[in-house]
């Protein structure tokens, strides 16, 4: 009788549901959310850190006056739209009307000028915003910005996640780096720093979602908060934050192993989410040390590589055979010029080895202790054994290895990961070779093809130069992209709507009460 | 007394002296530096110099350390450069955790290891002897990390009776600090509770057959008496000097429980500043310690030259 009761119930409760349009998935208000995450931010001034763990954070306090939507496309966030001169040089940005800073002070343009120029001066990535030659407030809601020169890819460097320009009101923005109170328009405010221990938000319940937008759209979008708080625990060790997950403390991992994910992905209260891609895995050479400054050692390299192999043993479960570089669905995103990726052919490897001036010395592959990195340089370092070349690893942590790697001596290889940069679009990409800086040799094509890239505005052209670097990079082995990986993030069943992304949006999820 | 108390101290502070140099020394020991922790790999070379102008890495390496003495020497340790903020403050911020977790440790480690060494040497060569030897070779050889995850995954998750990590701060909840406390206290304290048994015991069955104890004996003194007044006092003189080493493994330990228990202690400040070559952090850390070290290994001389005058003769 009593199964027979809650089958009843339970049929009561169904035919609501279906009278009811969208009610099974009907947003519930309330709830405390805890993500564990790796490391701490080193801080919560937005402009003065490029730390991923940073702007994990950062990105639920603060907006920018155009943000990137789910395509990584720059659409504006805190302005309602820009204007742009015919001569490519003076932008215009409307402030939309009524955003209002956590303190609850209106956003006027004088708050948008003095962010902006607090970031020229501190700013982790002021050379986004070097092409500025004046920025002024010509309205109490028109900001101008004259850049000296065209720069086609100023909405793009304006919107970039890397180490935001975000705008906070004028009074805190005239404070010096790491000095300032955590005042943004962000959905969430602010409310505690903990050092070593958790950072805490809540919902910010006067901030006013970007009425021009329409639902959740990337890092833009119309932003609607119903969770209470959000707590961002530091959790270093992976096996206590699997624990924490699993005992109910933490909602949410950032990211956890392949196999706690195969482990996860079959009980039903957690759900597992792929974040792919999420980098490229790239094996750079020294261009300033022989053998890696011989062209055809370097191409001997590429096609000897069996970069499936790579990324398979590298990344188990969670990689894509992909020589573009930018990711799938980028605007410019395009697979011609790539047929040289991944030939695995070492007959050929052998030919344009013997061209090469190689005399079989032992060569020096960098990498830092991350486990796909070494497995990476390990996979190579037994292929090239297999051509007659010697490779030895040289393991370090990060600080040492990215020492050496910008040094003209001590390595002819190095693999490591590219997250941002192909989010951030085609010149992104190709800034870490300008002036030779990533390849330790300067390499006129390419600084030519990203002098062009900026200063056209034309999209046609823009597309064509890029088509041309990314020929120029396998056509000369200046580096090789192995593939592009993604990572776990798992969630409890209970988080509800969330959608995976590089950096995980605590807007538009809710939490299933019970 | 006062003799032999100027003798440690010129000690105590020459060791620092060392332990200020070997800091320092750490700039041009480890390689990389702290602009890998700030800017990415599309950092530009000037973007680079300009972070190590600001920070004062360009500077040669004399006039560093001279800068370095120049502020020890007023007690300050410098600006942290990733936390933008005094190490000594952040290091006094997080004492109190450390010092909350070390001296439960220190406490569980001194009652049950001296307790497990009693009962062995009281049972020399009897099954509880064995018993308490086994069990303090375990508590040897078991790695802590391991043993942490271990104690989350069975005390945590599956019967759910203490947090999987954090902390609580004692004036906060005290109940909530004893939760968070209690696990990363055993972890830490088992390795010493091994060591402090085996050395009681040692210690004990060395008094135990001493003249004074057959003595005792034969004076028809119960067996209780003769062990807690006679035998004990005296096993504890070599114990304390145990106990002394014993603190200052908890807090080189502590440093891998906080990581392991998500403990915002000095351990994991260290930590992090060892990862991002934040240097006025490690070198400030490692000096903090090595005071700390150094004070209570004193007070555990002068004690024990208070309780055995043949320290004070020599």
């Amino acid at each position: 009788m009593k199964r027979w009761k809650g089958f009843g119930v339970a049929a009561l409760g169904a035919a609501l549901l279906l009278a009811i349009p969208g009610a099974a998935l009907a947003q519930t208000k309330g709830g405390n959310v805890v993500i564990g995450i790796v490391q701490a931010p080193p801080s919560l001034d937005a402009h003065v850190t490029t730390a991923q763990a940073a702007r994990n954070i950062t990105l639920q306090i603060y907006e920018t006056l155009y943000a990137r939507d789910k395509n990584a496309k720059p659409v504006p966030e805190l302005a309602e739209g820009v204007k742009i001169s015919e001569d490519g040089k003076t932008y215009a940005f409307a402030i939309r009307q009524g955003v209002k800073f956590h303190n609850g002070k209106e956003l006027a343009a004088n708050d948008v000028v003095a962010s902006i120029e607090r970031y020229r001066k501190v700013g982790a990535s002021a050379a986004l915003l070097n092409a500025i030659d004046t920025v002024q407030a010509t309205g109490p809601r028109e900001v101008t910005i004259t850049l000296k020169d065209v720069q086609s890819t100023f909405l793009d460097n304006l919107s970039s996640p890397r180490a935001p320009i975000a705008i906070y009101p004028a009074e805190e923005a005239a404070k010096p780096a790491n000095q300032i109170n955590y005042i943004g328009t962000g959905p969430f405010r602010f409310v505690e720093y903990k050092p070593d221990s958790h950072v805490k938000i809540e919902r910010f319940d006067g901030y006013v979602p970007n009425p021009n937008a329409e639902g959740r759209d990337g890092l833009a979008g119309k932003k609607e908060v119903y969770l209470d708080s959000v707590t961002f625990r530091f959790m270093p060790e992976a096996g206590s934050r699997n624990a924490a997950l699993e005992a109910g403390e933490v909602q949410l991992l950032e990211t956890v192993d392949g196999p706690t994910a195969k482990r996860l992905q079959n009980d039903k209260n957690y759900v597992v989410y792929k974040v792919l891609p999420f980098a490229f895995q790239v094996i750079k050479f020294n261009h300033a040390q022989p053998p890696t400054s011989d062209v055809n050692f370097r191409l001997a390299v590429q096609a000897a590589l069996d970069m499936e192999e790579v990324m398979a043993i590298s990344y188990p479960d969670i990689y894509q055979m992909d020589g573009a570089w930018l990711y799938p669905g980028a605007a410019f995103y395009t697979t011609d010029n790539t047929g040289k990726y991944n030939e695995a052919d070492l007959s050929a490897a052998k030919a344009l080895l013997a061209k090469s001036g190689y005399k079989g010395e032992k060569l020096t592959f960098i990498v830092d202790n991350l486990r796909a990195n070494t497995d990476t340089a390990t996979v190579v370092q037994q292929r090239l054994k297999e051509i007659g070349i010697d490779v030895e690893l040289s393991v370090a942590d990060w600080p040492t290895v990215s020492k050496i790697g910008f040094t003209p001596t001590g390595w002819n290889f190095w693999a490591h990961g590219y997250g941002i940069e192909p989010y951030e679009g085609p010149a992104s990409v190709m800034a870490p070779w300008v002036g030779g800086t990533s390849q330790q040799k300067k390499d006129e094509t390419i600084d030519r093809l990203y002098a062009d890239l900026t200063a056209s505005m034309e999209e046609g052209k823009r597309k064509q130069i890029f088509a041309d670097f990314q020929k120029h990079m396998y056509d000369n082995a200046v580096a090789m992209k192995a593939g592009n990986y993604g990572l776990f993030q798992v969630a409890s069943a209970k988080l509800k709507n969330f959608e995976p992304s590089r950096i995980p949006r605590m807007w538009d999820v809710w939490l299933e009460q019970n | 007394m006062a003799r032999f108390l100027t003798k440690r101290l010129a000690g105590a502070f020459i060791v620092l002296v060392l332990v200020s140099l070997m800091s320092f020394a750490i700039i041009w020991l480890v390689p990389g530096d702290p602009t890998a922790a700030f800017l990415d790999t599309s950092a530009t070379p000037e973007q680079v110099a300009r972070l190590r102008h600001e920070l004062g890495l360009d500077q040669p390496l004399i006039i560093q350390m001279l800068d370095w003495y120049g502020r020890i020497l007023h007690g300050d340790l410098g600006q942290s450069i990733l936390l933008k903020r005094s190490v000594t403050a952040a290091l006094l911020e997080r004492l109190p955790v450390t010092l909350s977790l070390t001296s439960v440790a220190l406490t569980l480690a001194l009652l049950i290891g001296v307790s497990a060494g009693i009962v062995a040497a009281v049972n020399h060569n009897r099954w509880p002897d064995q018993v308490v030897m086994t069990a303090a070779l375990f508590g040897l050889s078991v790695p802590d990390f391991w043993l942490g995850i271990m104690l989350i995954l069975l005390l945590a998750v599956q019967f759910d009776v203490f947090p999987t990590g954090g902390y609580v701060p004692l004036g906060e909840d005290p109940l909530g600090w004893l939760e968070s406390i209690v696990m990363p206290a055993i972890t830490l304290a088992v390795i010493q509770v091994g060591f402090i048994a085996r050395m009681t015991r040692a210690s004990m069955l060395e008094v135990l057959s001493q003249d004074f104890i057959r003595t005792a004996d034969a004076k028809g003194l119960t067996r209780t008496d003769i062990m807690l007044r006679h035998g004990l006092p005296n096993a504890l003189v070599p114990v304390l000097t145990v106990a002394g080493i014993v603190a200052g493994s908890l807090l080189g330990g502590a440093v891998i429980i906080e990581q392991v228990f998500s403990i915002p202690g000095v351990g994991r400040l260290i930590i992090g500043g060892i990862l991002s070559r934040d240097y006025p952090v490690i070198q400030g850390g490692l000096l903090f310690l090595a005071v700390i070290y150094l004070g209570v290994n004193l007070a555990v001389d002068i004690l024990y030259a208070a309780i055995d005058p043949r320290v004070r003769l020599e």
